[in-house]
């Protein structure tokens, strides 16, 4: 006589909730063109920043002709140097959007992490908590910003990313608590509580996927106010100089004399037009994340 | 001549950050007109004392601020003066003693005379502040030793014994008078004492601390104070200050107050170079001094009726100098395959297209000057340093540096080499960039840093942080000065009296690091600092040929390499003033207020 062993199978709990994630992603972006536009719009963005500098390893095309309209060979002119500004524009979007969406993790992380345990736990760790976060709040980020570029100088996207998000999770955290507050008096919560669930479950399993939504539309937000302060801070000259930098291009369109005459304007509206870009697509998306993780908000 | 710090700021094209706004001019002027410009040497400040020693400062020279005498814009002669508040002077050949007659009309604005004891307080001052010939230090080279007020008029002074600096007369005329009445009292009575104790090698060793520390503190307290009311003895005297403008009107006591033609000087604000583009494209200014432009906005600017450009000789030149401590840079075969390699019109054309020119070859002097002390015959027997790729290549081979594909490697890893450049110098920028791109493309991986501002630079730069740099050099007319910026304290030599002494690389703000002689071809074994240093007490015959040697050395050696020699580019506009200086003038580095008091800008 045989015994058969059924031999245990991972968990396809997790692959599951993926697939179904991004079909849902699907379907809800399929609904509405202006998301399908977003969410092309913000991975256009990501493709370039990803093979961006593999494409551009050394040196940039060059132009004899400086601060050059667009043309047949430079799509986007070319800036004081003669060299080509899409090329320029395509390399620099690496840094840019690294270093938001680092900020932008970091800020969903500490953020939730502090206001789901502030709103959940209440009394002392909350109050202790809500202080750091005021604290927080009451720091004036760009001029902080400002202040830290003095010592550091941000030539890593991490660096800048990291220092973005640890400045800028206080409003998340805020809102974070105010919500939990709230869905920790439902009755669900209490039900799990009462069946005698661990802390870490109720929080994650019952609390977190609940705002989520709101978590996710803080992230993506959260990324253009980044991409706005990094590039804010490099146009103001106070960080090193790259020629690829979006900020740094604006700066030297400037310098150089395109506000005044107009020559050369394609280096000065490239890079603004595709933090514009960028912003556009990322609030497109929004509306595509909100119906995702809300459930109520289907149409189907 | 303008303070050195304000030099470099103004030949580099970078300008102070002060809010500008539009301001209101008094229209009861109309008279003699309202002559519009902006003040070369900083923007406005409403908080900035009445007082010439002051940074910031609501003082204007040529304006409200009078010197001695006034630098002529000489390619070589240092001491060329026109009359400034001084009538007439003479200098012993030794440059030892300077006697000075002040013109004998001259009045501060409140009435009273401008005589002999205000010069002296204004050398008491000009100690307090240091540097020059008024450094507080025993034996300092060229150093005022003694003053004596001779008459009301007449003032002598005699330089410190040790040495016969042939730039005494150019500092003491180069002073800026402030009047003993609203000085003097804030002075103590002893401070000629004091200064004497300070200055003298004889003098006990604590007390000379003790007299240099009491100079110190009394400088920093000088140095922010600020009479309620101006007293001047220029042309103009301060009217009133808003953050939009500072507002002079004629001083009725200038003693040659019928040459003088605008009733009221208004000086604009700016908070950097597209400010001024702005002011100058809409017709605002009548006149701007230099003022770094970019190409495309010179046509714009001179599009606008009645504006024009006038053009001379500037004695600056933007270089590229190596830090020798960063191998391999220490080795003059990578230095001249650099040189090779720089493209110098390439560059020129992106950083400095319009107030610049390439540089012909690095010889430590702007070319002009340069022709003038080498003859054109001397300058071409000089290596050119022509853009040769070639050559470039043969000099880093010998040099021990090999290639690994397209990547030039010294010591089996990539040489690399990072190009520093101050932020808002955005001519140095540029040029760092082209640089850089044509040494990557050469398989040298370069790249450009920025520091956060001027000051920053300078500091660090002599720090040694910096492998490479953009540095002012061929700061003339004086060839000691050209010189001192290349074999000066930057790369080990100081001057102490008629001596020189090298410090080591990284001691006593010795960045450059170079070798303290070294064997040129035709030269034998030359001390650069040396001869630098001889320069200062030497007469022309003799600095002839210290320059024949310093340029043969300079162009052998390349501690820097010459890029673009600056052009002294100014705008002006004919629309309500005529009578401007015109091209290659010799009053083109001074301000608009000298020139009116030397007879130029009439109202249309």
């Amino acid at each position: 006589m045989s015994t058969t062993v059924e031999v245990p199978v991972a968990n396809p709990v997790v692959p599951a909730r993926r697939t179904r994630f991004l079909a849902n992603l699907w379907k809800v972006l399929r609904r509405k063109p202006s998301r399908m536009v977003g969410a092309f719009i913000v991975a256009l963005f990501v493709a370039l920043g990803i093979i961006g500098p593999w494409l551009y390893p050394e040196n940039l095309p060059k132009s004899a002709d400086l601060l050059a309209g667009p043309s047949l060979s430079h799509l986007l002119g070319t800036d004081f140097e003669g060299a080509d500004v899409l090329a320029e524009l395509i390399v620099g979007s690496r840094y840019v959007l690294t270093a938001a969406a680092v900020a932008a993790l970091v800020t969903v992380v500490v953020g939730v992490a502090v206001g789901l345990y502030a709103g959940y736990r209440r009394g002392r760790p909350d109050s202790a908590l809500m202080r750091i976060t005021d604290f927080v709040l009451t720091i004036p980020g760009f001029p902080l910003l400002l202040v830290l570029t003095t010592v550091w100088k941000f030539e890593s996207a991490l660096q800048m990313g990291l220092v973005l998000g640890l400045t800028g999770w206080g409003g998340l955290a805020r809102s974070v608590r105010s919500q939990t507050l709230s869905l920790r008096e439902r009755g669900f919560v209490e039900a799990a509580r009462g069946l005698g669930l661990s802390t870490p479950h109720v929080v994650t399993r019952e609390l977190l996927p609940n705002i989520a939504p709101y978590v996710a539309m803080n992230l993506l937000i959260g990324v253009t106010t980044f991409i706005y302060s990094q590039v804010g801070l490099f146009y103001l000259g106070v960080l090193p100089y790259n020629s690829t930098n979006w900020g740094v291009m604006i700066q030297l369109a400037v310098n150089n004399g395109v506000t005044q005459t107009g020559a050369g304007l394609s280096y000065l509206m490239a890079p603004l037009i595709a933090i514009l870009l960028l912003t556009l697509g990322v609030v497109l998306l929004v509306d595509a994340m909100d119906e995702v993780f809300n459930p109520r908000l289907r149409e189907d | 001549m303008r303070k050195p710090v304000v030099a470099v700021l103004t030949a580099a094209g970078t300008l102070a950050t002060v809010l500008a706004a539009a301001g209101c001019t008094d229209s009861s002027s109309a008279d003699g007109g309202v002559f519009t410009t902006i003040d070369g040497n900083h923007p406005i400040n409403v908080n900035a004392p009445i007082n010439p020693y002051n940074q910031a400062s609501n003082t204007f020279v040529g304006y409200n601020t009078m010197q001695l005498g006034w630098a002529k814009n000489s390619k070589t002669d240092p001491n060329a003066f026109y009359p400034g508040l001084a009538k007439s002077w003479t200098e012993t050949p030794d440059h030892l003693k300077l006697t000075v007659k002040l013109q004998p009309k001259a009045k501060w604005s409140d009435g009273k005379d401008v005589t002999a004891e205000d010069v002296k307080t204004s050398a008491a001052m000009s100690f307090t502040q240091g540097g020059g010939a008024f450094a507080v230090s025993p034996g300092a080279a060229g150093g005022l030793g003694d003053i004596k007020v001779v008459d009301s008029k007449t003032i002598e002074f005699d330089q410190a014994a040790g040495s016969a600096n042939n730039s005494f007369l150019r500092n003491i005329l180069s002073m800026n008078v402030i009047p003993k009445s609203v000085y003097g009292p804030q002075m103590p009575a002893d401070i000629w004492d004091t200064i004497k104790t300070a200055t003298d090698p004889k003098a006990a060793k604590a007390d000379q601390t003790k007299a240099q520390n009491t100079i110190t503190s009394l400088g920093k307290k000088l140095v922010d104070f600020g009479p309620k009311k101006d007293v001047s003895a220029g042309p103009f005297v301060l009217q009133r200050v808003n953050p939009g403008e500072a507002v002079l009107k004629k001083n009725t006591y200038f003693f040659d107050a019928d040459k003088i033609g605008p009733k009221q000087v208004v000086l604009k604000n700016y908070s950097g170079n597209e400010q001024i583009w702005n002011y100058l494209i809409a017709g605002q200014l009548d006149a701007a001094p230099y003022t770094s432009t970019p190409t495309n906005v010179v046509k714009k600017i001179v599009g606008h009726k009645g504006n024009g450009t006038v053009k001379g000789f500037s004695p600056v030149a933007a270089s590229l100098a190596f830090n020798q401590s960063y191998k391999p840079l220490d080795n003059v075969h990578v230095r001249r395959a650099l040189a090779y390699l720089i493209d110098r019109k390439l560059t020129t054309k992106i950083g400095e297209a319009e107030s610049g020119t390439a540089s012909q070859t690095t010889t430590g002097l702007v070319g002009d000057a340069a022709n003038a002390w080498l003859g054109a015959d001397g300058v071409n027997k000089l290596n050119p340093y022509a853009h040769d790729t070639a050559k470039a290549e043969k000099e880093l081979k010998t040099a021990g540096l090999t290639k690994s594909g397209k990547t030039w490697m010294y010591k089996g890893k990539p040489f690399t080499l990072n190009i520093q450049a101050p932020t808002g110098f955005s001519d140095w920028i540029a040029g760092s960039k082209s640089i850089s791109s044509q040494l990557t493309d050469f398989g040298i991986a370069s790249s450009v840093k920025t520091s956060a501002d001027y000051a920053t630079y300078l500091s660090e730069i002599a720090e040694g942080k910096y492998q490479v740099g953009f540095w002012l050099t061929a700061l003339g007319p004086s060839t000691y000065n050209a010189y001192a910026r290349l074999y000066g304290p930057s790369n080990g030599w100081t001057q102490f009296g008629a001596q020189v002494k090298h410090s080591a690389a990284g001691k006593d703000g010795n960045w450059m690091g170079g070798t303290e002689t070294a064997n040129v071809p035709g030269l034998g074994t030359v001390n650069p600092g040396d001869l630098t240093n001889q320069l200062s007490q030497a007469d022309e015959a003799k600095q002839k040929e210290l320059v024949g040697k310093l340029a043969r050395y300079s162009n052998d050696q390349l501690p820097a390499i010459q890029i673009w020699d600056y052009v002294n580019v100014q705008f002006t506009n004919t629309t309500r003033f005529t009578n401007f200086p015109k091209d290659d003038s010799d009053v083109l580095r001074l301000s608009p207020g000298v020139w009116m008091q030397l007879g130029y800008i009439k109202k249309k």
